[in-house]
């Protein structure tokens, strides 16, 4: 595409864009392209709420500067099965209505404090639909999956040694490093 | 490529590249032999093929696992242990290379040069003459036409070159080998070592003996090997050349001496027989790419595609003379295949030695329990029976309960070490037998016009039966050890797993009920030898390679003695 028709496109869509209702403005484009089902980039905005809520920023690196969401959603295209993504899109939706009741708004909109009442009474385990507990728990251990082999994990926490040497088969745990 | 039939007549030619047809390779070309080394596959050079050896855990996209839809289309192969990201590409995938199982199989093959010698589990016993004399004191398959004095030699010399670690532990059921130092065992290990030493006649626990350089000597370092570093990624090949593969042995050892033709993409359709010479004389090749038929000619050929594989250009090579297969006039070319049984494992926790732990490299190896069932008496109500592994590791885990700083706060931590985990898996000797064979399909073909093979094999009851003794046999010792929390698990995995492929064109002493005799060679088609698993009378319970190297190499030194005095 040449720089002046894409300029016209771009023109068009805000255009269009201004003139839209704008409950149809949440049917953006996610930046993250997944081949197997689908998701919207609403949809995106509360996966990474999710995935930041469970590891946050903070001093330290958390699921945001290890990628944690772009690779749940990598993983959830390649390597679940059909069944289960139709679960973990299923269960999006139903995190959404979730969150909707228990803080009365949407998931990537809400304040930290109120992400974490959201996820509290997911943990809690009381009367949580399973395509819930299935989307978070799925979110969850892709996350920690993302984070503990990511190479800021790898190389500033537990150290991975790609060539350890010599096996200590029977030592004092006092001594450990 | 020459056309002309001079330059397509070797020496000999070996088909194969791996665990055996390496060995075939090395021994020949040192001897001086022209010889050509045919491979189905692709050349893998190291450490140029090896692309993954020095990845980082987060390099691989998917983090080691394999994508559904690879899986989906690849069930066999996606049961495999080592089937991950960082080394399926030495793997055969189910759709690239299809068989026919009549009774479920999974056949694991690696097609490259080196073979399943770079995946390979790495643990090398040797067989003893408990193992030999089986069939004949037990009264199944058929008498070896060899005992351990025959191949004790070759043992020693295979062992000295590839590089075996492992203890001088004196067991008259496994013999001593040369040996570099053991890797150490863990305290739990070792207090268990003891406790079945005293607790129990005849049984033994000892350091695991495996092809790691834990020393290099001289002849190590001379194949530009270095000493193994306990990294435990051997699955996708190794930088250091620590472990034992044809790669970074014996066919660059081969390659050396400027004898060898390595020729990659070469699928042996038939082994070509001369009714007017009676005898065989060369190969029918087809290039693996352009699907080209091409011929070569040896006075010598060395059979080493793999067990099943040899199995079935065998059998796909029929003449007048042999319109059954190469020497089969038995009918027995084919039957008899075996494998071992790996179903069985059990795990359990101990309490003890709270204080210590284990440190620093991945062992690439465990402990071993050599077989003690019906050693020197028949004892139980199956035949044989079984070896086993026994390994123990505390593992480090950080509590991953919650989310949000609680959670971030306790990954960040140092990992809480564990109690102690124990286990064994079982290695169970099967009886090879006619019900279980390997045929050719009489329509379907590959790619190449070979007919596809047709695996009929299953287990049996003495299985069943070698299973249920394995649990209790092992949770008494377990029990009384001191374990706890003791589960066993039959996997009931399908045969083939293992991927310890015996048998279809066993040795013996008699041609009416073998193919092979004590040098490898067809009782009725003497310049043809077969090295590989295919050749096993017996499957024993040790892990099969070494035997394999050991078997080639002798029969290797034979042929050429044979050439010499032109009697082949």
């Amino acid at each position: 595409m040449d720089r002046r028709s894409s300029i016209k496109t771009l023109l068009i869509i805000s255009a269009g864009t201004a003139i839209l209702p704008s409950c149809l403005q949440e049917e953006k484009k996610p930046s993250v392209s997944v081949k197997n089902f689908k998701i919207s980039g609403n949809d995106e905005d509360i996966i990474s709420a999710v995935s930041d809520t469970i590891i946050p920023q903070g001093k330290t690196p958390g699921a945001k500067d290890v990628g944690a969401y772009q690779y749940a959603l990598m993983m959830m295209d390649d390597c679940y099965s059909p069944e289960n993504q139709q679960k973990f899109t299923k269960g999006l939706k139903d995190f959404q209505d979730f969150s909707k009741k228990t803080i009365n708004k949407s998931f990537s909109k809400a304040t930290p404090a109120e992400r974490n009442e959201v996820l509290n009474a997911i943990e809690s385990k009381k009367n949580i639909p399973e395509n819930v507990a299935f989307f978070y728990g799925t979110m969850k251990r892709l996350t920690l999956d993302a984070f503990t082999q990511s190479k800021y994990y790898l190389t500033k926490v537990q150290v991975y040694e790609l060539v350890p040497g010599k096996f200590y088969g029977c030592v004092p745990v006092k001594k450990a490093s | 490529m020459g056309d002309s039939k001079k330059t397509r007549t070797f020496d000999a030619i070996v088909i194969g590249s791996g665990m055996s047809g390496g060995w075939a390779a090395k021994e020949f070309c040192e001897k001086g032999l022209k010889t050509l080394v045919l491979e189905r596959g692709r050349d893998v050079v190291q450490p140029k093929d090896f692309t993954t050896t020095n990845m980082m855990p987060w390099e691989f996209k998917h983090r080691g696992e394999i994508p559904y839809d690879i899986q989906k289309a690849n069930p066999v192969v996606s049961r495999c242990y080592a089937f991950r990201e960082d080394a399926q590409q030495f793997f055969v995938k189910d759709t690239e290379h299809p068989y026919i199982q009549d009774k479920p199989f999974d056949w694991i093959r690696g097609y490259q040069v080196g073979g399943k010698s770079i995946m390979w589990a790495r643990q090398t016993q040797r067989w003893s003459d408990f193992d030999f004399e089986g069939p004949a004191r037990d009264g199944y398959a058929v008498d070896w036409p060899i005992r351990y004095n025959d191949i004790a030699p070759w043992y020693s010399y295979v062992e000295k070159f590839a590089g075996i670690s492992g203890n001088k532990d004196g067991l008259p059921n496994l013999p001593d080998g040369e040996f570099l130092p053991p890797l150490e065992l863990t305290c739990v290990e070792n207090y268990f070592k003891d406790f079945v030493a005293k607790n129990y006649k005849d049984r033994n626990v000892i350091y695991g003996r495996c092809a790691h350089l834990t020393q290099p000597k001289q002849i190590h370092l001379d194949q530009g090997r270095s000493q193994c570093q306990n990294r435990s990624l051997c699955q996708r090949g190794c930088p250091f050349g620590g472990y034992f593969n044809a790669n970074s042995t014996t066919i660059p050892w081969a390659e050396k001496t400027g004898n060898m033709t390595l020729r990659p993409f070469s699928v042996v359709h038939s082994i070509i027989y001369d009714d007017e010479k009676g005898k065989a004389v060369g190969v029918h090749v087809i290039d693996a790419n352009t699907k080209e038929s091409v011929e070569y000619y040896a006075p010598v050929i060395f059979v080493n595609a793999g067990a099943y594989n040899s199995n079935l250009l065998l059998l796909n090579s029929k003449s007048k003379r042999f319109p059954n297969g190469l020497g089969n006039d038995n009918g027995i070319l084919g039957k008899y295949a075996a494998f071992h049984n790996y179903r069985a494992s059990i795990r359990a926790k101990y309490d003890g030695f709270q204080d210590t732990k284990s440190e620093g490299g991945r062992r690439p190896t465990s402990a071993y329990m050599p077989r003690f069932r019906n050693l020197y008496k028949q004892e139980t109500d199956f035949l044989r029976g079984y070896a086993l592994t026994f390994y123990s590791d505390r593992w480090n885990y950080n509590d991953n309960s919650g989310f949000g700083e609680h959670l971030k706060n306790n990954l960040l931590k140092e990992p809480t070490l564990g109690p102690w985990g124990v286990g064994s898996g079982m290695m169970g000797e099967t009886i090879p037998k006619e019900t279980n064979f390997l045929s050719l399909d009489t329509e379907k073909k590959d790619d190449w016009g070979v007919p596809l093979l047709k695996i009929n094999i299953s287990y049996d009851d003495n299985d069943e039966k070698m299973i249920k003794d394995f649990f209790e046999q092992m949770t008494e010792m377990y029990t009384k050890a001191g374990f706890t929390d003791i589960q066993t698990n039959d996997s009931k995995q399908a045969p083939g797993l293992d991927i310890h492929h015996m048998g279809g064109v066993r040795m013996g002493k008699d041609p009416k009920t073998s193919l092979l005799n004590k040098w490898h060679q067809f009782h009725n088609c003497p310049n043809v030898f077969v090295t590989d698993g295919a050749c096993m009378t017996s499957t024993s319970t040790q892990n099969p390679s070494l035997t394999f190297m050991a078997m080639t190499a002798r029969a290797a030194n034979y042929a050429v003695e044979q050439l010499k005095k032109r009697e082949i």
